[in-house]
């Protein structure tokens, strides 16, 4: 399978603070992969150079042949908005549009705006009936999975997942995993962080990360 | 704790409270620049309108009807009224006196003149004067007043004559007539047709300067007021005192009889720089004197003063309105701005009465620093504007800080009012969730 | 998509965003009411200055008036004759060249008359006139005279007192061996020599020293700055060449210097003022944009290229500031009106080159106050939503 992820010797460094490392795997096309760890050993940030919202201080990481790494700022623009979908523990959604209108923003930053394809991504998460409504009144779980939807509308090459599941109760929770497994029934690549064990048994492989570097590789089957 | 509290809110957020606080500064910069101006302005635009000239006219009550024409008096010396000299320092002891900027005594004489080549004899007015003569007060000490001081226009060219020597300025249009012309250094004979057949006392007088005014003076010899009087046989006399006086625009107080103002009115009348007033004054310490206010000068004066003085206060009106709206418009933004915070302390048991009471105390130091600040700026701004029109720098009312850091603590409040009352309606719950 | 989030974007955050439209909008108000309020002070202070009367004199070349040279001649005789101008000539002239900025002309002749035994001035000149040339004279009475009246004169109150005369009574002036019987119309009090002078109409001075169409100097109020003054001056000089053409230097010099100065001080409290209001609009337009950081970090995240970010919320304080600024310039412009008719008493003409210059002002203080989100382009959307 062609590998969608390849890091090699990634660091970051805040100030004297060393985030990253030295860490160094691949991932494969279609993997589902939890990236766990104790807090404050680094999953947030791997997860966000890898998504293009942080830079590293050095290293190399090829995402679908791209190291962001080298990418200057339109370069990363650009990355962002055609091949990363990300959905983030806090949601994020625009607290004044509505869900339609927040799915619709992905597409517009990506090329054009197609209202019609957004209610579907909505139908397929399973809110075709609460396309107008703004994020206040939505529940967290509804909310995670319209940020599931917007992450998904512009077939990215790779899902991130930052705690998906880690401001949504049990109930919610099972929703928005469940839509994980059929993304990956789908041949998606997704790349998850959790602290949760029973979350991380759910993906084919987990990377752990202690202090930031790797402490072991594991396969885990399922 | 609520000073804890209220210090460490302060504290944090620099970036934010700087953008709420440069309204703020603002806002008090313009408060203060223009109430500093508007209340300096009018003291100085008076003493620019000096320039203009004397406004009040001294003459003897018991006078007879002037005959002038062109300020040229053709009636005989003898006939109408004079005034004491000697009672001139009296000016200086009325209410008013630090408003009387300096007085001119004139006393005229026809005389005729022997040119220097002695080859001409010039009918013309000789027209007594003082340039700049130290008047004895009755306090002890001296006033120096004269022309310089009440027709700041006469132009001299040469140098103008000292009070005490026998010295003359020769007018333009008069000069132009000798023949030969007439320059500074020359020296000419004056005298006045004696009575009866006695020969003419002539004076010697050195001419130190040819004087233009654009008035009588042009065709008339002026020369120290002590010289006229000797002519004339006039000793410690003069005919017309000419006052500038720095007033105050006259109101619906100043226009009305003097004699129908109730006690109080009285005092306030009396106590008013008004024109009136200080006429009413002067009369009071040279008795036998008819005083009025020279009106071209005094109306023109009055009516540009009070325009322009009125013409600031209303600018500086509109500008305070709308400094105090752009503080009440970011001191709302910032409250409502922090609803996060409002929602957690209230989730966590603060009442209404102490969330409010914290941001207002808040409010309040934002409003204190930077009303002091912004008071610091306009000074200086005040300071900045005084010294480029009028050449002499504002000095800032210090009466004024208080006043300005009232003001800025009132709006900053009043505008956080309603947001905070909206805020005292705020669900914690939503706001917790994150959205 | 631009226009619905633009929408969006606005209807979400109406609280925010009408506190700064409020702000806009004062500040654009004093600023527009005090431009207005600039360009016609001062229009409305020269006239006040106009108020000072007379600033040129046109009279003969020879120097003239002087001839007292003794106790009883003095009294009698006339200013020399060789001070005397032509009526027609000179006034033609005059009207020849006469502008908008001539507010008034008035001819002179002087004659020192008897009223019983005592001499009196008397002026001979257009008492229509009256009112330009000297216009704060303060009269008692009537003093509405038309040019052709040869009954009623004006007297000053020097005069009045010195014969007991009041409005309506009689007056019998007498020169040499010619008298006319006057009435008196209007008691003047003008603080100057004014006040013991009596002023008919011209004719009945020529008719009375027996100089028709004669008269000794033409008083002229011009308006306008001190060159235009001079010039037009010049321009009088030039067309009469027998005469001389003077400026009354205590009058001309005063106003212009005072003149300056009040403009000066007026002009500098205005810029002042509008420099500070819009330095107050664009920190409350930045402080509206600084709210903006979370939504601009969250744009960024999903692809968003800066610039088109950027160009959302510039479109929205543009907005604010058009909209803020076309408010508060009709505000403005009334604010004006009543400022002028307070401090005046006269309207002030709405300029209506302001509205495009205050918005303008106002839309470029609500762009500069956005522009630090550009800034934003540099820091890493990690960052932003941290909430750094």
């Amino acid at each position: 399978m062609p590998l969608v992820v390849q890091v090699e010797d990634l660091r970051k460094q805040f100030g004297n603070v060393r985030a990253l490392d030295g860490v160094s795997f691949a991932v494969e096309a279609g993997e589902w992969i939890a990236i766990t760890g104790p807090s404050g050993s680094g999953k947030t940030t791997l997860i966000n150079i890898l998504g293009g919202l942080d830079t590293p201080t050095s290293g190399k990481a090829v995402v679908d042949g791209a190291d962001v790494a080298r990418l200057d700022e339109s370069g990363l623009t650009r990355f962002r908005a055609e091949k990363i979908g990300f959905v983030f523990q806090q949601f994020h959604l625009v607290p004044y549009l509505t869900a339609v209108e927040n799915v619709m923003l992905a597409q517009y930053f990506h090329s054009t705006t197609d209202e019609k394809e957004a209610r579907e991504a909505l139908a397929r998460v399973g809110l075709a009936d609460r396309t107008e409504h703004l994020p206040a009144q939505l529940s967290g779980g509804e909310q995670q999975r319209v940020a599931v939807a917007r992450a998904l509308i512009n077939q990215p090459k790779l899902i991130l997942a930052d705690e998906p599941t880690g401001n949504l109760d049990e109930a919610n929770e099972e929703i928005v995993l469940n839509l994980l497994r059929e993304l990956h029934s789908e041949g998606h690549t997704i790349l998850m962080v959790t602290h949760a064990p029973a979350i991380a048994q759910l993906a084919d492989r987990r990377i752990d990360l202690a202090h930031g570097r790797l402490a072991h590789l594991s396969q885990l089957s399922r | 704790m609520f000073a804890r509290l209220v210090k460490e809110s302060f504290v944090r957020n620099p970036r934010r409270k700087v953008l709420a606080a440069s309204a703020l500064i603002l806002g008090m910069a313009i408060a203060t620049s223009t109430l500093t101006v508007a209340l300096e302005v009018g003291d100085r635009l008076a003493r620019e309108f000096r320039s203009l000239g004397a406004n009040l006219l001294v003459t003897p009550q018991s006078d007879t009807l002037p005959v002038e024409i062109g300020g040229v008096d053709y009636r005989p010396v003898d006939a109408g009224a004079y005034l004491n000299e000697a009672d001139l320092g009296k000016l200086k002891t009325i209410f008013w006196r630090h408003n009387i900027l300096g007085f001119t005594p004139f006393l005229d004489v026809p005389v005729s003149i022997e040119t220097p080549q002695a080859s001409k004899t010039l009918a013309a007015t000789l027209i007594g004067t003082w340039y700049k003569h130290a008047v004895p007060v009755p306090d002890g000490t001296n006033f120096t007043t004269g022309a310089s001081f009440t027709h700041p226009w006469w132009t001299v060219q040469g140098r103008w004559f000292h009070d005490d020597a026998n010295e003359c300025l020769v007018g333009a249009s008069l000069a132009a007539t000798f023949p030969g012309g007439l320059a500074p250094g020359a020296t000419i004979q004056v005298a006045v047709p004696a009575a009866g057949d006695a020969p003419p006392e002539t004076t010697s007088l050195l001419v130190t300067g040819i004087i233009s005014t654009g008035d009588a003076e042009d065709n008339a010899i002026v020369t120290p007021l002590s010289i006229a009087q000797n002519l004339s046989s006039h000793p410690g006399q003069f005919r017309q005192l000419f006052v500038s006086a720095l007033t105050k625009p006259a109101d619906a107080l100043a226009s009305r009889d003097p004699k129908s103002l109730t006690p109080t009115e009285y005092d306030r009348w009396f106590c008013s720089p008004y024109i009136s007033s200080i006429s009413y004054q002067i009369g009071q310490v040279l008795p036998g004197t008819d005083v009025r206010a020279i009106r071209r000068v005094a109306e023109t004066e009055g009516r540009v003063l009070s325009h322009v003085s009125l013409l600031l206060w209303v600018v500086t009106l509109a500008a305070l309105i709308a400094a105090a709206l752009a503080i009440a418009a970011t001191s709302a933004a910032t409250i409502l701005d922090r609803q996060a915070e409002i929602g957690v302390m209230k989730a966590i048991g603060a009442t209404n009465a102490l969330v409010a009471g914290l941001f207002l105390a808040e409010e309040l130091m934002l409003a204190l620093v930077g009303g002091l600040i912004g008071f610091v700026f306009g000074a200086g701004l005040a300071h900045f504007l005084g010294a480029a029109v009028f050449g002499s720098p504002a000095s800032p009312r210090v009466i004024l800080l208080p006043v300005a850091l009232g003001l800025a603590a009132l709006v900053a409040v009043a505008g956080s009012l309603l947001p905070l009352r909206r805020a005292a309606h705020f669900d914690p719950a939503p706001i917790l969730r994150g959205e | 998509m631009f226009g619905r989030l633009l929408w969006k974007l606005v209807r979400g955050n109406g609280g925010r965003l009408v506190v700064a439209l409020i702000a806009v909008i004062s500040g654009a108000a004093v600023i527009s009411a005090l431009l207005n309020l600039e360009f016609d002070v001062t229009g409305k202070l020269t006239q006040d200055f106009r108020a000072l009367g007379a600033n040129l004199v046109v009279s003969a070349r020879a120097i003239g008036n002087v001839n007292a040279s003794g106790a009883s001649t003095g009294l009698s005789a006339l200013p020399s004759s060789a001070g005397l101008l032509d009526q027609r000539e000179v006034m033609g002239k005059i009207e020849n060249l006469r502008s908008q900025a001539v507010t008034g002309a008035a001819p002179f002749l002087y004659v020192i008359a008897r009223v019983g035994d005592t001499p009196v001035v008397v002026a001979g000149t257009w008492l229509d006139q009256a009112g330009q040339v000297a216009p704060t004279w303060k009269i008692q009475g009537d003093s509405a005279v038309s040019r052709e009246d040869e009954i009623r004169c004006l007297i000053g109150r020097d005069v009045a007192r010195e014969f007991h005369l009041s409005p309506r009574s009689m007056l019998a002036l007498q020169y040499v061996d010619r008298s006319v019987q006057l009435r008196v119309a209007g008691i003047v009090d003008s603080g100057g020599t004014e006040d013991s002078q009596i002023f008919v109409n011209l004719p009945i001075v020529q008719r009375l020293a027996a100089l028709p169409g004669k008269i000794q100097l033409v008083q002229l109020s011009v308006s306008g700055s001190s060159a235009s003054i001079s010039a037009y001056a010049s321009r009088l000089a030039s067309s009469l060449p027998a005469c001389d053409v003077r400026p009354i230097p205590q009058v001309t010099e005063a106003e212009g210097n005072l003149l300056g100065r009040t403009q000066l001080l007026i002009v500098s409290m205005v810029v002042l003022i509008l420099v500070l209001t819009a330095l107050c609009v664009l920190a409350t337009m930045a402080a509206l944009a600084m709210e903006r950081r979370a939504d601009v970090g969250l744009m960024k995240a999903l692809g968003g290229s800066i610039s088109r970010i950027v160009a959302l919320f510039l479109a929205e304080v543009g907005a604010l500031g058009a909209l803020g600024g076309l408010l508060g310039c009709v505000f403005g412009i009334l604010l004006a009106q009543w400022m002028g008719q307070r401090v005046f008493g006269t309207p002030v003409s709405p300029r209506w080159e302001i509205f495009p210059l205050t918005i303008a002002l106002m839309v470029g203080v609500a762009l500069a106050g956005a522009l630090p989100l550009r800034m934003l382009g540099r820091i890493k959307p990690a960052a932003i939503l941290r909430g750094e």
